[in-house]
C-alpha cells in the first residue's frame, strides 16, 4: 500500500534531536513500503534492520536488542499478531507498533489487545508513524528508569501529577479534567509531536475518526488557558502533523 | 448442472439414505425383538424342563427294571404304568427297524430307526387317543433287546406354550423382514424429500438464485427445513442485491473525489509556481484522507450490518457515554454558537445495557456532527438518553430545518444526499452508519420531526431484568 510516498516530511514536525540512533526492526513484506519507511527512519538518524516475513522477523526480534519493532499485521509465514504473542510469551518486552491494512475499530482494538503497544492503519502519514514511534521510545525510557514521576516540567510550566495541579510561573491554571488529561499526555511527550489521532486514542479512548476538528478545538482551549497572560507560547501547532508542547 | 458435481452429490447422498434405512430397520427390529422377548418372558415357564426331567428319570427307572429283570419285567412294568399310572405315560420297545412293540405307542417314532439316543420332542400316536400329539421321549439302548422309548405326552398347557413359542420364533423372522421393509420405505421417503430440497439447493448453487426449496404444505420437518432454507436464500438474495447496489454506488460516488484528486495532481504537475504546487499537493493529501475516511466508514457500516463486533459488547452506562460526547463536542458547539444540552435520565444501571462503546460513540458523534452542520441555526442541540419499557432511547435533537417526510429514505441511504446538503462536506454516510450501529445492537434508528428540526433516536433493546 502506498504510504503517501512523496509527501514532504515536515522537518519541523520531527525536530526531536534527543531521539536519534535507535535500533528499529522493520518487519514488512511489501518491499515498497519497507523501503520507504526504512529510508524515512534512517533520515531521522535511526538504524533500521529489515525482515521480509514473520519467521525471520521473530528470529531477529528474539535477540531483544531493538528499541522498537514495527511489524505489518499480515505477513507471509507467521502473521504479525502471532509474532507479537510469541515475543511476549518469550518475555521480550520490546515496544511493538503494528501496521495494518485492516482499519476498522475492532481491528485496531484487536491489535492492541494482542500485546502490541500501538496500532496504525494503512495508509498513514509518515509523520504519524514517527510521532507514535517517538512516544513509544519515551514510554520505554520511563519504564526503564523505574522511577515514578510525580511532577513534569516543561519550561516554566509545572504539572503536579499527584495533586493534578498545573502552574505556570507559579500561577495556578484551572483546567477541566479532560483538559488536564490532554496536557498531561502532551507533557509526557514534551518536545515531541503528538498527532490528533494519538490524542483521540490516548485522551478520549476513541479509536474512530470523528472527521471534524473536535480535537483542535479542545487543544486551542487548552492553549488559551496555558498562554493567555504569559506571552510566551508553549503549545505549538505543527503543520500537517499535530501538536507539540515545548518551552520554545 | 455439470455432471461431476451431480455425481458427487449423489455419491454423498446414497450412503446417508442407506444409513437411514439401516437405522429404521434396526429400530424396528429392536422394538419387535423387545416385544417378542417380553411376551416370551411373561409366558415361558419351566414346564418343558420339568417334563424333560421326569422323562429322563422315568427312562432311567425303566432301564433299571430291564437291568434287574430283563425284557419280561420291563414289559410288565410298562403295562402296569400304562394301565394304572399317568395318562400321559407313553412307552414302547423298538425293534431293530425302529418299529414300536410292546407299548402304547402305535405310530412310528421319527428318528427312531436311526437310533438317536437321548431326549427329544416328537409327534407320536399313543394307543387309545384319536390323533397324534407331541411328547417328550427318551430313547435308550437295551442291548440285545433293542431300544426302549419312553416319555410323557404334552399336557394341553404345554402344547399351547409350544405353539406360542413357535409363533414367537416366526415373529422374529417376520419382524426382520418388516424392519427391512420399513427401512427401505423410510429411506425412500426421506431420500426423495431430501433429494427434492438438494436439487433446489444445487440449482441455486449453479446460479439459479430465484429457485426455492419445495414446500408440500404438510408442515412437517422437511417443510420446516425448506422454509428455513428459503428464508436463508431470501436473505442472501437481499444482501446480494444490497451489495450490488452498494458496490455500484461506491464506484459511482468515489468518482467525484477521485476526479478532484486527479485534477489537482494534473495541475500540480503542470504548474510552474512552486507555492501553488505545494498548495495543490496539500489538497491532494486532504482529498486522499477524505477518501480513506469514506472507505473506512463503508467498512464499518458493512461490519455493523453483518453484526461483526458483537463479541466486543460490554456493560456500559449510556448516560455516561452521552455525557462524554457532550463534553467532547461542547467546544465545537460553542464555536458554532449553539447550546449543546444533555438530557439524560440518570441511574440507568450498566447491568441493563450492553453495547459497543466505540460504535455507539461514533454513531452519537455522527448525529451531533449532523446537527451542528444542518441544525445549528436552531440554536440548541439536545443529546438525550432515556428508557421506555425495555427500550433505550439515545439520540440527538436539533431545531434546524429537519428532514422532509419524503426525504427520509434518501437520508438513511448510504451515499444518500439531500439536495440542500449537496454543497456541504461529507459523503452521505453519516446516518447510514448510525442506522447500522442501531442494527448491530438489535435496534432501529427513528427519525422524527422535532417541530421544527430533526430528532434522531437510536431505539436499542435493553436487558429485561428490572432496573
Amino acid at each position: 500500500m502506498p504510504v503517501d510516498a512523496d509527501a514532504p516530511v515536515n522537518a519541523d514536525a520531527n525536530a526531536d534531536e534527543d531521539i536519534m540512533g535507535r535500533r528499529i526492526l522493520l518487519i514488512e513484506d511489501d518491499a515498497d513500503t519497507a523501503g520507504y519507511l526504512a529510508r524515512g527512519l534512517a533520515e531521522q538518524g535511526h538504524v533500521v534492520d529489515r525482515a521480509g516475513d514473520g519467521r525471520d522477523g521473530l528470529f531477529m526480534a528474539s535477540d531483544g536488542v531493538f528499541d522498537l519493532i514495527i511489524i505489518d499485521r499480515m505477513l507471509p509465514g507467521l502473521d504479525g499478531l502471532s509474532v507479537v504473542r510469541a515475543l511476549r510469551a518469550a518475555g521480550i518486552g520490546t515496544p511493538v507498533l503494528i501496521l495494518s491494512a485492516l482499519g476498522s475499530v475492532d481491528d485496531r482494538i484487536d491489535g492492541l489487545e494482542g500485546g502490541s503497544d500501538d496500532y496504525l492503519a494503512k495508509p498513514f502519514a509518515f509523520a504519524e508513524l514517527l510521532a507514535r514511534a517517538n512516544a513509544l521510545f519515551r514510554r520505554a525510557e520511563g519504564k526503564a528508569s523505574g522511577t515514578v514521576e510525580t511532577r513534569l516540567t516543561v519550561g516554566d510550566l509545572e504539572i503536579d501529577l499527584l495533586g493534578r495541579v498545573v502552574r505556570r510561573r507559579g500561577t495556578t491554571i484551572e483546567l477541566k479534567p479532560r483538559e488536564y488529561s490532554l496536557l498531561e499526555y502532551l507533557a509526557r511527550n514534551a518536545g515531541r509531536v503528538v498527532t490528533r489521532t494519538m490524542l483521540l486514542e490516548q485522551v478520549w479512548d476513541y479509536h474512530f475518526d470523528p472527521g471534524t476538528n473536535v480535537v483542535d478545538v479542545h487543544v486551542s482551549r487548552l492553549r488559551r488557558k496555558l498562554e493567555e497572560g504569559f506571552g510566551q507560547p508553549i503549545l505549538h501547532t505543527v503543520r500537517g502533523a499535530g501538536y507539540r508542547l515545548a518551552a520554545a | 448442472m455439470p455432471a461431476p458435481a451431480s455425481a458427487r452429490a449423489h455419491g454423498a447422498r446414497v450412503p446417508v439414505t442407506m444409513r437411514v434405512a439401516a437405522l429404521a430397520m434396526l429400530l424396528a427390529l429392536l422394538s419387535n425383538l423387545a416385544l417378542i422377548g417380553f411376551v416370551w418372558w411373561r409366558t415361558h415357564d419351566d414346564a418343558l424342563a420339568a417334563l424333560r426331567g421326569q422323562a429322563v428319570e422315568q427312562a432311567r427307572a425303566l432301564s433299571d427294571v430291564y437291568a434287574d429283570g430283563g425284557v419280561r419285567a420291563l414289559r410288565a412294568t410298562i403295562a402296569d404304568l400304562r394301565d394304572a399310572g399317568d395318562p400321559r405315560f407313553v412307552a414302547a420297545l423298538l425293534d431293530g427297524a425302529g418299529r414300536p412293540r410292546d407299548g402304547n405307542i402305535v405310530s412310528h417314532i421319527p428318528g427312531a430307526e436311526r437310533h438317536v439316543a437321548g431326549f427329544q420332542i416328537v409327534r407320536l400316536h399313543a394307543a387309545g387317543t384319536a390323533a397324534t400329539e407331541e411328547a417328550g421321549v427318551v430313547i435308550r439302548p437295551l442291548g440285545r433287546a433293542g431300544w426302549l422309548v419312553s416319555g410323557l405326552t404334552f399336557s394341553e398347557r404345554l402344547t399351547l406354550q409350544r405353539t406360542l413359542e413357535r409363533s414367537l420364533a416366526l415373529a422374529v423372522v417376520l419382524s426382520l423382514l418388516f424392519g427391512l421393509l420399513c427401512g427401505l420405505v423410510t429411506a425412500g421417503y426421506v431420500g426423495s424429500r431430501v433429494r427434492a430440497i438438494a436439487v433446489s439447493v444445487d440449482e441455486v448453487g449453479a446460479g439459479d438464485l430465484a429457485r426455492r426449496a419445495p414446500i408440500t404444505g404438510s408442515g412437517d420437518a422437511f417443510d420446516l427445513l425448506s422454509t428455513r432454507i428459503n428464508l436463508m436464500l431470501d436473505r442472501i438474495s437481499a444482501l446480494m442485491a444490497e451489495l450490488r447496489l452498494l458496490t455500484d454506488s461506491l464506484a459511482h460516488d468515489l468518482r467525484s473525489p477521485v476526479g478532484r484528486l486527479r485534477a489537482r495532481i494534473e495541475r500540480a504537475m503542470t504548474t510552474e509556481d512552486e507555492a501553488q504546487r505545494e498548495a495543490l499537493l496539500g489538497g491532494v493529501l486532504q482529498e486522499t484522507d477524505a477518501l480513506m475516511r469514506i472507505l473506512t466508514t463503508v467498512l464499518e457500516i458493512g461490519r455493523s450490518e453483518a453484526m461483526a463486533g458483537r463479541e466486543r459488547f460490554a456493560a456500559l452506562d449510556p448516560a455516561d457515554l452521552a455525557a462524554e460526547l457532550a463534553e467532547m463536542y461542547e467546544p465545537l458547539a460553542e464555536e458554532a454558537g449553539v447550546a449543546l444540552v444533555l438530557e439524560a435520565t440518570p441511574g440507568i444501571s450498566p447491568a441493563r445495557f450492553a453495547g459497543h462503546r466505540q460504535m455507539l460513540a461514533q454513531a452519537l458523534s455522527n448525529l451531533i456532527d449532523n446537527a451542528l452542520h444542518y441544525g445549528a441555526a436552531g440554536g440548541t442541540i439536545a443529546l438525550f438518553v432515556g428508557v421506555e419499557g425495555d427500550m433505550l432511547h439515545l439520540g440527538v435533537a436539533d431545531r434546524g430545518p429537519g428532514i422532509a417526510a419524503g426525504d427520509e429514505a434518501e437520508a438513511r441511504r448510504r451515499f444518500g444526499r439531500l439536495d440542500h446538503s449537496r454543497s456541504a462536506p461529507g459523503a452521505g454516510l453519516g446516518l447510514a452508519l448510525v442506522e447500522a450501529v442501531a442494527h448491530l445492537h438489535g435496534g432501529t434508528l427513528r427519525l422524527d420531526d422535532n417541530r421544527p428540526g430533526l430528532r434522531a433516536t437510536l431505539l436499542l433493546p435493553m436487558a429485561r431484568n428490572s432496573a
